[in-house]
């Protein structure tokens, strides 16, 4: 609509409407871009929260190798590499990760500050509960866990630690990888991984996976579930479900093999040029090619980022 | 005034669809795109030295929930719910918080006329003080409210009109006491 100032400032000037607009402009939003400073409530109750070692300073002092904390009731604070922060039942903590996320730190969680440089952001988490969000190029942020590493790949994820070092990675966006002793697990958006001390990361699954199948991935990740547990994996899965197939063929025994690359063949065909015989033999290139396949964006960055493929845990 | 940018819904959802899929750059122009549409959408319905916090607030929330948007086409309406539900909420908590003094060391910066301005405006029923805020805080169009936030454009005429007509009626009584 023209002429109309109210509507889009075109036309006569309405002397009210452009008094309020000059009155009002002070109030407006003038953020570029996601610049996501950690919350600090005004008015709330203090919640259960320790910064466990000695030293922590008030935002003003600052130091180079730290972390901005903001917690309920409190004024922020910093997480300096070296310290502990733990959150007591009933407690929680957001943190600035340098300026390329954040992370939030559900009740009764400890977790300790290890690096924080420009090129690796990074924590070990003894227990609990954390919401990542980084929009740091992948392989930034890390956070070691008694059983297994994550390494940020993408954009938001969940990772949950026991007490018992046993851990869960749910993933929102983006990608992350789970990696323990050479073994490695690459989780997309929808998807979450478990952990176990002793054994490293499992097989990733989708979230909306049926439960028999869940169950039995479990039980053949972790369990003694062998043959009983697969049949009934490759029997539930669907088309959705490729992603954890691929995984498998670098997991499970060679005996295992060409039931598991029947099935992904069933649900997502191999593209031309790759065969039955050069997946089992362990072909990497023609992994990556049927990998490519399963529409989950190309596997050439993952190589260029580092190298490391979950073929290689064999 | 500075002219609307010129956006469509499908870029918004071809970034939205992106986004969901992990893609950092297209969140970030999401942001950029719709920030001040969460602002003024807050600043509608909270103290506004709040509003900063909760914008940042709503788009996590926006991050964790993008996976369950089933038409990506309808982002800015979708994400204007997470603000206003952010907005409900914020004052459903407070009730169970302690209030601490108005007067804390961090002063309010704005003029006095600002403020009494913003007041009058919070004082309209929800429809008009959010497309007015929109509008008058924000600057935007109202092809632009509309677009952003899902609503047709003749009900944010009517809105825009009814608003500001018992704005005036509003201030000019203010002024007149």
């Amino acid at each position: 609509m023209r002429n109309d100032y109210l509507w889009d400032g075109s036309g006569e000037p309405d002397p009210e409407v452009q008094r309020l607009e000059q009155l009002l402009r002070e109030f407006r939003s003038e953020r570029p871009a996601p610049r996501l400073q950690p919350r600090v409530p005004r008015s709330a109750i203090a919640a259960g929260f320790v910064l466990a070692a000695a030293g922590a300073w008030l935002l003003s002092g600052g130091a180079p190798e730290s972390w901005q904390v903001a917690h309920a009731g409190a004024r922020p604070s910093r997480l300096v590499v070296g310290q502990t922060l733990e959150t007591g039942a009933g407690g929680h903590a957001t943190m600035n990760v340098g300026d390329v996320g954040m992370i939030d730190v559900e009740a009764n969680s400890r977790l300790r500050l290890e690096r924080a440089r420009k090129n690796e952001q990074r924590i070990s988490l003894e227990h609990g509960l954390i919401h990542a969000f980084i929009w740091a190029q992948p392989r930034t942020f890390v956070v070691d866990t008694p059983s297994a590493v994550a390494t940020d790949l993408g954009c938001y994820y969940t990772l949950e630690v026991g007490r018992d070092g046993s851990g869960l990675v749910s993933v929102l966006a983006g990608w992350v990888s789970f990696a323990h002793d050479g073994r490695e697990s690459f989780i997309p958006a929808g998807a979450a991984c478990r952990t176990r001390p002793g054994h490293g990361p499992g097989t990733p699954y989708r979230e909306q996976a049926s439960p028999a199948f869940r169950q039995a991935l479990q039980e053949f990740d972790f369990g003694r579930g062998g043959d009983t547990a697969l049949a009934i994996v490759l029997a539930e899965a669907t088309k959705d479900d490729a992603f954890t197939l691929w995984h498998l063929l670098a997991r499970c025994e060679p005996s295992q093999e060409s039931r598991v690359y029947d099935a992904l063949a069933a649900l997502v065909p191999p593209p031309e040029g790759v065969t039955r015989e050069g997946i089992l033999r362990g072909d990497r290139r023609m992994r990556d090619r049927w990998w490519d396949r399963l529409g989950l964006g190309g596997a050439g960055w993952w190589r260029r980022l580092e190298g490391k493929w979950p073929a290689d845990a064999k | 005034m500075s002219a609307a940018p010129v956006v469509s819904i499908s870029d918004d959802a071809e970034l939205a669809r992106a986004a969901r899929h992990g893609n950092r750059a297209a969140f970030g122009r999401l942001y950029e795109r719709y920030s001040r549409m969460v602002h003024g959408i807050l600043l509608a319905r909270v103290p506004h030295g709040e509003v900063d916090d909760l914008v940042h607030d709503v788009f996590l929330s926006a991050m964790r929930q993008l996976s369950s948007l089933r038409d990506d086409g309808a982002f800015g309406g979708w994400l204007a719910m997470i603000a206003r539900n952010r907005a409900h909420d914020y004052h459903r908590r407070a009730r169970d918080y302690i209030e601490l003094p108005e007067n804390l060391p961090a002063s309010d910066r704005h003029s006095p006329d600002a403020l009494a301005a913003l007041e009058a405006i919070c004082a309209l029923p929800a429809a008009y003080r959010e497309t007015l805020m929109l509008r008058l805080v924000e600057g935007m169009t109202g092809d632009e409210i509309a677009l952003r936030t899902g609503l047709t454009a003749a009900s944010v005429r009517v809105n825009l009109h009814r608003g500001m007509k018992q704005l005036r009626q509003k201030l000019n009584c203010e002024a007149g006491s």
